[in-house]
Formats: structure tokens, sequence, C-alpha cells
């Protein structure tokens, strides 16, 4: 017990030099996307938008997921950064409003009462709201990207 | 992540919008990318607020089938986030100490809606 304690304070330890030792490096990505020694990859949950699988032989159209843009990793990682004339936008086959910024740089406070750095130049985020094409049918959405 | 429509929000002029997420699931996962990184649940609460200047810009590739058409914005930040199996939150303070390089607000038409688009959007 004593020792199983031990590895725990230890793990915890070790946890919190990390995190400021990334937060003082700067490489934490914002809020959404890193954190100090712990990258925070910002992801949605589950969603119940994948293709259903037919019943009594009707056609398939595919889920309701918007369509990624075909060329960048769909999960998003580090995939490009935002810059003037590059794709902005996460979904493919779409058309709304769209904003998209990066290169954060901030201050926070951890529970421990510790002044941390977090940002770096991945650091971004978006929002899209509008039409986009799934399914063969059209939907409308907000999306936010971290 | 999807976002309920009255998490973003535009001024009467359309030049501010503000988006607001309270306890969005997201995971810390200090080892990414190594193939086998543990993930740890933790919530994300952010406000992010873009202010479009009055500089226009147009990004457009025919080939890949995108245009945007906007301004130059931009665009503050405050989040919290927590992580309850390790007790850890960090709060980054207020909303005006923050700042980014790059931000940009407008409209977008990429995909199928490409050709059909055409004009001002």
């Amino acid at each position: 017990m004593g020792r199983k304690q031990n590895q725990i304070s230890n793990l915890i330890s070790n946890l919190e030099l990390d995190r400021r030792r990334w937060l003082k490096l700067g490489v934490t990505s914002a809020v959404a996307a890193s954190l100090p020694g712990m990258l925070l990859r910002a992801q949605a949950a589950p969603q119940a938008c994948s293709a259903p699988i037919p019943q009594k032989h009707e056609p398939s159209n595919g889920g309701s997921c918007p369509y990624p843009i075909p060329w960048l990793d769909k999960n998003g990682n580090h995939n490009q950064i935002p810059m003037p004339n590059v794709e902005l936008c996460s979904i493919y086959h779409f058309k709304g409003k769209l904003a998209r910024c990066n290169g954060f740089h901030g201050m926070g406070t951890d529970n421990h009462g510790n002044r941390l750095a977090w940002g770096t130049p991945s650091t971004d985020y978006s929002y899209m709201a509008g039409e986009y094409w799934a399914a063969r049918q059209v939907h409308q959405a907000v999306f936010a990207h971290t | 992540m999807p976002v309920p429509s009255s998490g973003l929000t535009f001024s009467s002029d359309d030049k501010t919008a503000t988006v607001q997420v309270s306890n969005a699931p997201i995971i810390d996962q200090p080892r990414w990318p190594a193939m086998d990184a543990e993930s740890t649940p933790a919530f994300l609460d952010f406000k992010l607020v873009f202010k479009a200047t009055d500089e226009p810009v147009k990004y457009e590739n025919a080939v890949q089938q995108y245009r945007f058409e906007g301004f130059k914005a931009s665009a503050q930040l405050e989040a919290t986030i927590r992580v309850p199996s390790i007790d850890f939150t960090f709060k980054t303070d207020p909303l005006e100490a923050s700042k980014c390089d790059f931000a940009v607000m407008g409209n977008e038409v990429n995909g199928k809606y490409y050709e059909a688009a055409q004009g001002p959007l």
C-alpha cells in the first residue's frame, strides 16, 4: 500500500514537472490543443453520424459526419497551419461562415497557483457555420475546431 | 466538435463573432503523437472572440476547389481545462490578455459548392 502510494506520488510529481517544463518551453498548443507536457488534443466525443447499416437491402449513402478535406489529415493533427492562401476549412463540400486563427499566446494559472504560459504557433481555433453535404443530402450545423 | 447554434453569436454588423463552449470532452495525451500514447479524459470550456478589420482577403484555389472571402481579424481566447483524474485545472487569464498571430473571418465555399458559387459570397 505504502509502495503504491509512493508510486502514485512520484507519478503526479513527474506529471507536474512535465507540465511546467512544457509550459516553460512554450511548446504547449493552445488550451484545447495542448498543455504542459501533456498534449490536450481536443477531440469531440464519438458521434452518432457514422454510416448506418442498411436494412432490407436499402441503399447505403454513407454517414452524416462532415467530409474531411481530402488532401489533409482527417484527424487534423497539425496538418496545415492556418495562413493566407491555404484551405482554412476542415470540412469539404461546405458553404457558410468561417473564421480561423492561430498562434495564440497568453498566461494562465493552474489549481496550485502556478503561473504558466500557454500557446504555440500551432495553437489554432476556428468555427464553421453553414451547410455541408454528406450522406447525399444537405446538413446545417455549427462546428468548432480546437 | 459540434457546437449548439447558441454557442456561436454575431454582432449586429457581423464584424464580431463569439464562440462559447462548455464542458467539451477532450483528452489529455502527454506522449502524443507516440502510437501507444495513453490518454486521459479531460474537459474544456472556452470563449473565443473574433473581430474583423476593414482589410479584405480572398484565398482561392480552383484546383483544390475552395474560395474564402472575408477580412483579416483579431482573435482572443479564454479557457479552462480540467483533468479530473489527476485533479488538475488550468485557467487562462481573461480574454483581453491573449493575443494571436493570424486571424481571418468571412465566408467559404468548397467542394461541390465551389463551381456553383460564382460571384461574391
